[in-house]
C-alpha cells in the first residue's frame, strides 16, 4: 500500500488529541440546585433500559476517532497494488471527416470518444493509455499516461477534422507500441469496417442506414455572360431525386435550381447556368438533408480580381519592355525616364533599365544593366566589358526546382551581347539563368531587404535578346517569379495543404479558417503553407505595404470520405498479441468516502440524541 | 430576599383577581363561613338528648310535647374563621430560575387578601428551621391587610425548614378555618405530623407545592456533581442520561402523589403550582378544578 499524498497522515494526530479533549471533558460539572433530595431519591425508582446509553460517550469517541481516521485517509489516498491486473491501451481515434457522420442524436466522432472514455473508466487503476488521433495527419495526443482523468479530459477536448484518413502512419505509430509490448491492447475506433485486422480491435461506431448525397468536381465557366456551374453529384445508399441549387455572390436565393435523380452509387454529372458578366463566387449547393453536411456543397472563388499588381518601368528606351509587358499581363504598366524617377512607392515591381536607383524600393525589382553598385541588392560591380565580337549567352544547366522554374520554355541558344557588366560579390542565394565566359549575367534571387530581385548583366539594346524568341517566356516566367500570384487556385481538397506565396512587401497574411479560427502564417520564406483540415471557404488577408487584399479559397470534403459504405482493406500490426498484465491499483476512495460519511452521520446522530431528543 | 413583591402593581391585580372571582365564582373557601363547631346563632343544625345542666332556654318543646322527650336544639358556632399561612422560608425556595420564593409570597398575599375580603382573620407565618416567624398576626379587614402585608418583602429565604416541627407546637387554631402550607417539599423531613396535627384540630387544611421548571423537567446531561443549595454536605454524583431522568421523574411523581394522598386521606387538599405559573392561572384553572374556589 502506498499513499498518493502522505502528508495527509498528519490527521491522525487529531486522534490523540482528541482523546486527551475526552479525559479533560470527563470531569464532573458541578452546581447547586435547590435540594437533591429529588435526584436521590430517582437512584430507587432508576432503571437501566437502553445498556448501551451508558456507553454514549465512549461510543461518541470511537465514531470521531473513526471519522479522524478516515478523514486523514482520504486525504492521504492508499492506494492499494493489485497484481496482474493492470493493462496497456492503446486507442486510434479515427478524426477523419466522415466521422462527421449523424449516428443518432451523436456523430461518429462523439460515439467513439464515448466508447474510449468508458473503456478509460473501466479500466484498472495503473493501466496506461495511448491515444492516436487519425485524419490527414497522425497526432499522439497522449503517450502511456496512467491519469484516468487527464486521459479523458483530454479526450474530450478532441475536435473531428474533415479531412480524409491516411492509415499507413496510425498503423506505424501504433505498431511502435506494440512492438515494445506484445500485450498493448489497441483499438481501432472508426467508422468502418476493415477486411483484415489482426491484433487491432476494430471498433465501428457507425450506425445502419446511414444517408450520405455528395457533390464533387465543380468547376465554372463564365461565357458570353452565363455562368455555367458543373459539377458531379451522387448519393450512396439509396436511390434518390437530388435538389440542386446555385447560389452567385454569396446570395440567399439560388440562381437556378435542378432536380436529378440518381442510383445508389453512381455519379451524375449536372449543370447549372444563369446570366452573370461576372462573379466574385457561386456555390453549388445539394439541398436535400443527409447524415453528413460536409460534402453537399462546393463553393468556386474567383481569384483574378485581387491577383493584379502595378509595374513601374524607369528606362529611357522602355519599348522593347513595355511592349511585352502589356501583352504578358493585364497589370498596370507604368513607364517614366530615369529623370523622372523620385523613389515612387506602390508598385508591385519596379524595372530600372540602364539605371542604377540610389537605393533599392521595397519591393520586388529588375536591374538590368545596372553599372553601379547600389546598397542591399546583394551585389557589386566591378565594370563593363566591351567584347570584340559578340559572345553568346550560356543558358543554365542547374537542376534546381528554382532555375527549371525560371527557364521553363526558354531554349537558350543563339543569344548575343556585345558588352556586359561584370558583378562580383554575389550572394549564394541568386539563381543564375545565364552566364557567360562563367560570368553571371541573368539571374534572380532575394536581395538584402528581402524583396525578390532579377539581374540582368547587359543592356537589351545591346543583344539580340528581345528578338529571340526565348524572350517571352523567359520575362513571363521573372514576372510569375517577381510578382507570383498569392495564391495558385481556389479549390482545395480538405487534408491538402494550401501555397502562399509570400511576395516582396508582404507584411502579414492572415488565414480566417472557416470556423473562425485566425492564423498568421510566417512570411520569412518565399512560400507559406497552410493546412486544411476543415471544409469550407479560408479568407487569407494579405497586408503589403499599406494594401490589403483578400482572397478566398474552398476547401471540399475529400471524395474518400463521403462513402458510408466503403471498407477498408487492411488494418493489422505484426506480431503476436501477448496477454500479460502488469500490476494494477486499488483506489478505496469511494469506500473510504461512504465511510467517512456514515461514520460522521452516526457521529451527529448520537449528538443529537443526547442533545437534544431527550428533552 | 429584598425583592419588593408586594406593591402597588400586586395590589391593583390582587383587586382585579378579587373582582373576577367575585364575578365569576361564589366566593373563597365555598363562601359559606360556618364553624365546624356548634355554637349560639341563630341557623339550627341539629338535636340532641336533654342532659341535666344544659341550657332550658334551648329545649325544644314542641318536641317535649310530641315525643314525651326533652330535646336540646343545636345551632352552628358563628364564630370569625382565622386563615393561617405557613410559608416554606427554607433556601430551596429562593434557588433556581424561577423564583419559588416571589411565587410563595404571591400565592400567601392572594390567599390572605381573598380571606379578609371574607372578613376572616389572617395570620402569615414563616416557617424558619423547626420555629415560626410571624410575619402578619391577625390580620382583620382590607385597612389591616393593607398595612401589614408589606411585610413579605421583607421575609429572607435563607434557612432551613421542618415543617413539622415549626407547626406541631405551635397554636394552629381549632376548627376555624384554612391552615395553607406553602413549600416545595423538597426534604426527607417529616410533615406529615403537621399534616395530623391541623387535621386533629379539624383545620381544612391545604398544601401547595411550588417547584420550578428545572425542577419538573430537568435539563442537566452528562457528568453532573449536584449539591444541595440548603446542605452542603447533600449531593447527587451521577452521570445523568434518559433512564436517570426518567427515575428522577418517578421520583417526583411518587413525592407529589404522596403529599397529595396524605393531605386527602387527612380531609386536607393539595395543589401542585409551578411556579412559572400566574396567579390567575393558578386560581382560575387549579382551584377551580379542586373545587377550592367554587
Amino acid at each position: 500500500m502506498s499513499f498518493l499524498y502522505p502528508l495527509g497522515l498528519l490527521g491522525l494526530i487529531g486522534v490523540p488529541l482528541l482523546i486527551l479533549i475526552y479525559i479533560l471533558r470527563s470531569k464532573y460539572n458541578e452546581q447547586t440546585i435547590p435540594s437533591t433530595y429529588l435526584w436521590t431519591l430517582s437512584e430507587k425508582f432508576f432503571k437501566r433500559r437502553n445498556p448501551l446509553s451508558g456507553l454514549t460517550g465512549i461510543i461518541s469517541l470511537i465514531l470521531q476517532i473513526l471519522t479522524v481516521i478516515f478523514a486523514s485517509l482520504l486525504i492521504a489516498r492508499p492506494i492499494f497494488v493489485v497484481p496482474a491486473s493492470a493493462s496497456e491501451y492503446c486507442f486510434i481515434l479515427d478524426s477523419s471527416g466522415s466521422m462527421n457522420t449523424q449516428s443518432g442524436s451523436k456523430t461518429c466522432f462523439e460515439r467513439a470518444k464515448d466508447y474510449i472514455e468508458d473503456e478509460i473508466d473501466d479500466a484498472r487503476l495503473g493501466s496506461s493509455y495511448t491515444l492516436i488521433t487519425l485524419s490527414s495527419d497522425t497526432a499522439v495526443v497522449y503517450e502511456r499516461i496512467t491519469d484516468k482523468d487527464i486521459a479523458i479530459d483530454l479526450l474530450e477536448e478532441l475536435e473531428c477534422y474533415d479531412s480524409s484518413a491516411d492509415n499507413s502512419d496510425a498503423i506505424a505509430k501504433a505498431q511502435e507500441y506494440f512492438n515494445e509490448n506484445t500485450s498493448t491492447l489497441v483499438y481501432f475506433v472508426t467508422d468502418k469496417d476493415y477486411n483484415i485486422s489482426e491484433n487491432v480491435e476494430i471498433v465501428n461506431v457507425s450506425s445502419q442506414n446511414v444517408k450520405n448525397y455528395a457533390i464533387s468536381e465543380v468547376m465554372g465557366n463564365l461565357t458570353e455572360g452565363t455562368l455555367y456551374a458543373s459539377g458531379n453529384v451522387i448519393s450512396y445508399t439509396s436511390d434518390e431525386t437530388l435538389d440542386i441549387a446555385l447560389y452567385v455572390n454569396g446570395g440567399d436565393k439560388p440562381a437556378d435550381t435542378l432536380s436529378i435523380s440518381v442510383k445508389a452509387g453512381e455519379s451524375m454529372p449536372v449543370e447549372l447556368s444563369c446570366k452573370a458578366a461576372s462573379y466574385d463566387s457561386f456555390r453549388l449547393v445539394i439541398t436535400n438533408k443527409d447524415d453528413l453536411a460536409i460534402d453537399n456543397e462546393i463553393t468556386c472563388h474567383n481569384l483574378n480580381s485581387e491577383a493584379s499588381y502595378s509595374i513601374l518601368i524607369v528606362s529611357e528606351t522602355p519599348f522593347f519592355l513595355e511592349a511585352l509587358l502589356d501583352a504578358l499581363t493585364d497589370s498596370m504598366v507604368d513607364v517614366i525616364t530615369p529623370r523622372e524617377y523620385a523613389s515612387q512607392g506602390g508598385y508591385g515591381l519596379y524595372i530600372f533599365h540602364s539605371f542604377t536607383p540610389e537605393t533599392l524600393p521595397d519591393a520586388a525589382v529588375w536591374l538590368i544593366n545596372s553599372s553601379e553598385s547600389v546598397d542591399d541588392s546583394g551585389f557589386g560591380v566591378r565594370g563593363i566589358n566591351e567584347l570584340d565580337a559578340p559572345g553568346e549567352l550560356v543558358r543554365s544547366q542547374s537542376t534546381s526546382s528554382q532555375a527549371r522554374k525560371l527557364l521553363d520554355g526558354v531554349i537558350g541558344r543563339d543569344i548575343y551581347i556585345s558588352e556586359y557588366v561584370k558583378y562580383s560579390g554575389m550572394y549564394t542565394q541568386f539563381t543564375t539563368l545565364f552566364s557567360y565566359d562563367s560570368n553571371p549575367l541573368i539571374f534572380a534571387g532575394v536581395n538584402a531587404l528581402g524583396n525578390r530581385e532579377v539581374v540582368f548583366g547587359f543592356d537589351l539594346h545591346k543583344s539580340d535578346m528581345p528578338l529571340s524568341s526565348d524572350f517571352a517566356p523567359l520575362i513571363s516566367n521573372l514576372l510569375e517569379y517577381s510578382c507570383p500570384d498569392i495564391i495558385d487556385r481556389s479549390g482545395f481538397t480538405c487534408g491538402e495543404e494550401a501555397e502562399i506565396n509570400i511576395t516582396a512587401n508582404i507584411d502579414s497574411v492572415k488565414a480566417i479558417s472557416p470556423d473562425g479560427e485566425e492564423t498568421y502564417l510566417d512570411t520569412s520564406t518565399d512560400i507559406s503553407r497552410l493546412a486544411l483540415d476543415r471544409v469550407g471557404t479560408y479568407t487569407f488577408e494579405v497586408s503589403a505595404a499599406g494594401d490589403k487584399r483578400t482572397y478566398r479559397i474552398y476547401s471540399a470534403a475529400a471524395v474518400s470520405e463521403s462513402n458510408p459504405a466503403s471498407t477498408g482493406e487492411d488494418f493489422s500490426l505484426i506480431g503476436e498479441q501477448t496477454y500479460e498484465k502488469t500490476d494494477g491499483e486499488f483506489d478505496p476512495l469511494v469506500i473510504l468516502f461512504v465511510l467517512l460519511a456514515i461514520v460522521f452521520t452516526a457521529d451527529w446522530m448520537v449528538y443529537c440524541y443526547e442533545k437534544y431528543q431527550l428533552r | 430576599m429584598k425583592k419588593v413583591v408586594i406593591d402597588e402593581s400586586f395590589l391593583g391585580q390582587l383587586e382585579q383577581l378579587g373582582t373576577l372571582l367575585k364575578n365569576n365564582v361564589a366566593g373563597m373557601f365555598g363562601g359559606n363561613r360556618r364553624s365546624k363547631n356548634l355554637g349560639s346563632s341563630c341557623e339550627f343544625a341539629d338535636y340532641r338528648d336533654y342532659m341535666p345542666g344544659d341550657d332550658v332556654t334551648k329545649i325544644d318543646w314542641n318536641a317535649y310535647a310530641r315525643f314525651d322527650k326533652l330535646y336540646e336544639k343545636l345551632y352552628f358556632d358563628e364564630r370569625q374563621m382565622h386563615t393561617r399561612i405557613y410559608i416554606d422560608a427554607s433556601r430551596s425556595m429562593a434557588h433556581g430560575s424561577d423564583d419559588k420564593a416571589i411565587a410563595s409570597i404571591k400565592l400567601a398575599a392572594a390567599f390572605a387578601y381573598l380571606s379578609v375580603c371574607e372578613m376572616d382573620k389572617v395570620s402569615i407565618y414563616a416557617i424558619r428551621g423547626a420555629a415560626l416567624e410571624e410575619i402578619a398576626v391577625g390580620m382583620v379587614g382590607k385597612d389591616s391587610y393593607l398595612n401589614c402585608i408589606n411585610r413579605l418583602n421583607e421575609l429572607e429565604f435563607d434557612s432551613d425548614s421542618r415543617i413539622s416541627e415549626a407547626i406541631v407546637p405551635s397554636v394552629v387554631g381549632r376548627g376555624d378555618g384554612y391552615s395553607i402550607i406553602i413549600s416545595d417539599f423538597l426534604t426527607d423531613e417529616n410533615f406529615e405530623a403537621a399534616i395530623d396535627r391541623l387535621a386533629e384540630q379539624k383545620r381544612d387544611i391545604l398544601c401547595v407545592q411550588i417547584l420550578a421548571r428545572e425542577e419538573i423537567n430537568p435539563q442537566f446531561r452528562g457528568k453532573m456533581h449536584l449539591f444541595d443549595s440548603e446542605d452542603q454536605s447533600k449531593f447527587f454524583r451521577k452521570k445523568i442520561d434518559q433512564d436517570v431522568v426518567r427515575a428522577y421523574k418517578d421520583a417526583l411523581k411518587y413525592v407529589t402523589d404522596r403529599i397529595r394522598l396524605y393531605c386527602e386521606s387527612r380531609g386536607g387538599q393539595y395543589l401542585f403550582a409551578p411556579a412559572y405559573l400566574t396567579l390567575p392561572e393558578i386560581f382560575f384553572d387549579k382551584f377551580v378544578d379542586m373545587g377550592v374556589v367554587k
